[in-house]
């Protein structure tokens, strides 16, 4: 397996693991903005005191509410649980991919001449460059996984405050320059990724 | 094709069948409850957007100077849309309410039908009821048991519903609006427990398989 080869194939794989990350993160978008929902309503809840309502006719209410409320949060937790498992074998990939190439370069390191790793032609860029981008791309998907699975562990059924703000953080942890990066780096593989 | 509880059902004449068709029908009655429940958040959340907009139209208008006229009028035709279009809704979800009602008065109906196969039962077996089960290792009273839970339920969850209806236009605290909606939504008398209930009942009369 030549090291170009072995370059080539990482990106693609790379391709598509930046679609399924995309795709499984789509899938939560609406999972955070269920759980803001859900705080909304324990909120709601806990600054309504039921006796001094219409709702007085039902004095276990309140806990009977609060109590589905609760089980809706945790199904929510697990659904996210779930997707934070596949975006994890996801950078599992990336990282496998990337690793692999690093490894093959440090074992052709000595054979390799430094001009040629670093020459850049109008259809591919050096070598060099695709290896630091492997590398990006691997830190990029490593520290998303990151970020996203601490925001989830740190969300309590019962903080209420947290639970409301849950898909602003998340979203506040979204990185369009550093995607953007990846799919400039991509664009300028089109030809060498179609070369076999 | 004759399977085992098959042959059981055959040797026992109608009560099996009535107990069998008695959890089909809890069962479509359930599920039309869940469709109702959906519509009627819709109408409840309408009503309760249309009752903010109503609300904010008329404190507008009480801050408009007496001598204003154009845009004192021009909110009064809006508050009166509004009102009609307010009133629209209620009757909508009154509707909802009222199919409910003829739900959970079904309900009753297939309780006091396992009563009465509880009370045949018991008249000729015995108040120990038959020693070969009616269906898989359930006797006829733990059915009847099950039922009694799930009407409870219904019941309960049918008069919250008639107070939301009856108070959600008459509202403006945007909290108690929340919880009127939550209320309505998350059906806290009709907890999970009560539908494992069911699906317990299910099984046991081989509606699903194990």
């Amino acid at each position: 397996m030549s090291l170009q080869g072995a370059v080539r194939r990482s990106f693609m794989a790379l391709q598509d693991q930046r679609a399924a990350w995309r795709s499984v993160l789509g899938e939560c978008d609406p999972l955070m903005e269920s759980l803001g929902n859900l705080g909304q309503q324990m909120k709601a809840l806990s600054r309504v005191r039921v006796s001094d309502t219409p709702l007085r006719a039902f004095p276990d209410l309140q806990e009977r509410l609060q109590f589905q409320l609760l089980q809706a949060v945790d199904l929510l937790l697990q659904r996210l649980r779930d997707r934070m498992s596949r975006l994890q074998a996801i950078r599992d990939s990336v990282g496998g991919h990337v690793s692999a190439v690093l490894q093959l370069y440090q074992d052709s390191a000595d054979s390799l001449d430094v001009a040629v790793a670093t020459q850049r032609s109008s259809v591919a860029p050096s070598l060099a460059d695709m290896l630091e981008w492997l590398q990006d791309a691997e830190r990029f998907y490593r520290r998303q996984f990151l970020q996203r699975k601490t925001l989830l562990l740190t969300l309590r059924r019962d903080d209420r405050a947290q639970l409301e703000g849950a898909a602003n953080a998340w979203r506040s942890l979204d990185s369009p320059d550093a995607e953007q990066q990846i799919t400039d780096n991509l664009c300028r593989l089109a030809f060498f990724l179609e070369a076999q | 094709p004759m399977s085992s509880s098959n042959t059981k059902f055959s040797a026992i004449t109608g009560s099996a069948r009535k107990i069998k068709d008695n959890a089909a029908d809890w069962h479509n009655l359930m599920l039309k409850w869940e469709k109702l429940n959906d519509d009627g958040f819709q109408f409840a959340t309408n009503i309760v957007n249309m009752r903010n907009f109503i609300f904010f139209l008329s404190s507008q208008r009480d801050q408009q100077p007496p001598d204003d006229f154009s845009p004192a009028s021009a909110s009064v035709q809006q508050q009166a849309a509004g009102a009609a279009e307010l009133q629209d809704e209620c009757s909508r979800l009154q509707a909802v309410v009222d199919r409910m009602v003829v739900i959970v008065a079904k309900m009753e109906h297939l309780m006091s039908v396992q009563q009465g196969i509880q009370d045949l039962e018991e008249f000729q077996f015995g108040p120990e009821g038959r020693t070969l089960p009616l269906c898989h290792s359930w006797k006829t009273k733990e059915f009847e048991e099950s039922s009694r839970v799930l009407l409870a339920a219904f019941s309960q969850e049918l008069k919250l519903k008639q107070v939301i209806l009856q108070e959600l236009a008459h509202t403006t605290d945007a909290d108690l609006h929340m919880v009127y909606l939550s209320c309505w939504l998350h059906q806290p008398f009709i907890p999970a427990q009560t539908r494992l209930a069911l699906e317990a009942l299910l099984l046991e009369t081989g509606h699903r398989s194990l």
